[in-house]
């Protein structure tokens, strides 16, 4: 009960000690070899756009939301991408409810930059009518659970939540041809966004002794390493976004074993959210037929005796 | 009269209740509670050590977090997080450790009616589950009033929009004793018959009002039954050190 008093968590020297000793011999405390990926299961909500990814005792829910607003004035024919981290007082007693810290605004910024700037999501096709109605999309990424390797996970429900969203179908009308109708879901499907390639984050730990290097840090391994790379990389093999900031200096060529080792994890983790992606969406179609029967206008209505 | 709701429920059947215990690894307590699709994650960090400025430090002291599923955070949001803390303070006993906070923090998961009352559920399973000591549980329950003056339970959040008004119910939980003379008794009547926390939204006449609570008594005594198994399954649960 003494533990729970304290509000902040510290790790112990003796288990530090052990943690690095143990990396010694390539052994980690949750029986795992140093390039191995914990296991990852993706579920989804009831409605579209909304993932839960659960990375070993990490786990991490995404939302996706879309609003029609006016367009930046300088990108007048594409859609707008925003990302919002909120990592929830649940999640780890040190985190803090308001205003999002220093770490939440770091795993926002990867997860963002490996969207928006690689372009896996089609802004312009976002676009309804240029310079008036675009679609902003909304992505929130709580952190539920904190087990270590928040990016890595935030960036799996990220995507899950992005290739299961859709959005209304809408036309322009009116007289001039300028207003937009936005039409609801049951008069017409809603549409998946346009995403062309997944960029996956995987995290790596570097230790005091540099050829030690691990991939998926828990939060304990995170607590003891001298530093962290953070890069992003899709199944094609191609780099959208590398982050190191600060921590220990590493040589050259280990940031190339880091890469290629990135490259291959990759392809596994995208086929794996590929698969989640398929089953949800073979269940909503069945769930779509099943409703037919009873969705036709039934109100609330009393039988007259 | 016979009523007929979109999902084929009757006027008095709650939606099918799922709830897990024990989901978080971080958190001393958590819950997950769904109703139908309403479905909340609570989580409860505690006791720690002092209180915060405004309040009590003879007593424990009860923080609650709403967090909603996206957006910012507003007035509804305080609203909630103001009635979730004092149910739950009525409901704990604040004497055991004085000068502590005890956190609750609520996520929303996905909203389709009851929200209130799931939360108040939620929270309470992950109070039981972090081990906070409670003098009995909260049974919270939603029931509305339609404009044609008949009642019905646990709303979709359709047909929450479509009544004339509608009210969140919390009431302790029933009580299963040895000795029905021995249980608890507040000035000559059985607990289970209190009020806990009652919020109405709209406009209802007072027999509506009653009707409303008969109805949610007897739903909370099936609620009451349901957490009860739903313990007991998972009381083999192991302990939570630190």
């Amino acid at each position: 009960m003494e533990g729970r008093l304290a509000n902040s968590w510290r790790l112990t020297v003796n288990d530090k000690n052990f943690i690095k000793t143990a990396l010694l011999s390539e052994i980690r405390i949750d029986g795992r070899k140093p390039f191995e990926f914990r296991k990852i299961s993706i579920k989804f909500g009831r409605e579209d756009g909304s993932s839960e990814v659960q990375l070993g005792q990490t786990r991490v829910m995404g939302m996706v939301t879309a609003q029609l607003v006016q367009p930046y004035r300088d990108r007048p024919k594409e859609g707008i991408l925003s990302i919002f981290t909120e990592f929830s007082p649940m999640a780890d007693p040190s985190f803090e409810p308001g205003r999002p810290g220093e770490l939440a605004v770091e795993l926002g910024r990867i997860v963002d930059r490996g969207l928006r700037e690689s372009r896996a999501v089609d802004t312009e096709s976002l676009c309804i009518l240029a310079g008036k109605f675009v679609w902003a999309i909304r992505i929130d990424l709580h952190i539920l659970d904190n087990g270590g390797n928040l990016v890595d996970a935030a960036n799996i429900a990220a995507l899950a939540a992005l290739l299961t969203f859709r959005r209304p179908e809408c036309s322009l009308g009116g007289e001039d041809g300028q207003e937009v109708i936005v039409h609801p879901p049951e008069i017409r499907e809603p549409l998946p966004l346009t995403v062309h390639h997944l960029p996956i984050a995987i995290s790596f730990g570097f230790f005091s002794n540099e050829s030690i290097l691990v991939i998926d840090p828990t939060h304990n391994e995170e607590a003891v390493m001298g530093g962290r790379m953070t890069t992003t990389v899709n199944a094609n093999g191609d780099i959208c976004a590398i982050q190191k900031s600060g921590g220990e200096g590493v040589p050259r060529r280990v940031i190339m074993q880091c890469l290629q080792l990135a490259t291959s994890k990759a392809a596994s983790i995208t086929k794996q959210i590929k698969d989640a992606v398929e089953v949800f969406n073979t269940e909503r179609a069945l769930r779509k037929i099943k409703r037919h029967p009873t969705s036709t206008g039934n109100d609330v209505r009393e039988k007259q005796n | 009269m016979e009523v007929d709701r979109e999902d084929g429920r009757s006027q008095n059947q709650l939606r099918p209740l799922a709830c897990s215990r024990n989901i978080l690894h971080r958190a001393h307590g958590s819950a997950s509670w769904s109703q139908g699709d309403t479905k909340v994650l609570a989580a409860v960090y505690g006791p720690k050590a002092g209180t915060k400025k405004n309040e009590n430090p003879e007593k424990a002291c009860i923080e609650v977090i709403w967090k909603p599923k996206t957006g910012q955070i507003g007035k509804p949001e305080k609203e909630y997080e103001m009635i979730l803390k004092r149910t739950l303070e009525s409901v704990c006993i604040l004497t055991v450790n004085p000068n502590t906070t005890t956190s609750i923090i609520v996520q929303v998961v996905n909203d389709d009616g009851a929200l209130l009352p799931s939360a108040i559920n939620a929270a309470c399973m992950a109070l039981v589950d972090a081990g906070i000591p409670m003098k009995h549980l909260a049974v919270a329950i939603c029931c509305c009033v339609a404009k044609s003056g008949y009642v019905i339970l646990d709303p979709t959040k359709l047909e929450e929009q479509k009544m004339k008004a509608f009210a969140y119910l919390v009431f302790p939980n029933s009580v299963h004793s040895v000795l029905p003379e021995g249980s608890l008794r507040v000035e000559g009547e059985p607990i289970e018959n209190g009020i806990i926390t009652s919020v109405t939204h709209g406009m209802m006449s007072v027999d509506d009002y009653f009707y409303c609570l008969e109805r949610g008594r007897a739903a909370s005594v099936k609620l009451s039954d349901f957490l009860r198994r739903n313990l007991q399954q998972q009381s083999t649960d192991s302990s939570k050190a630190g």
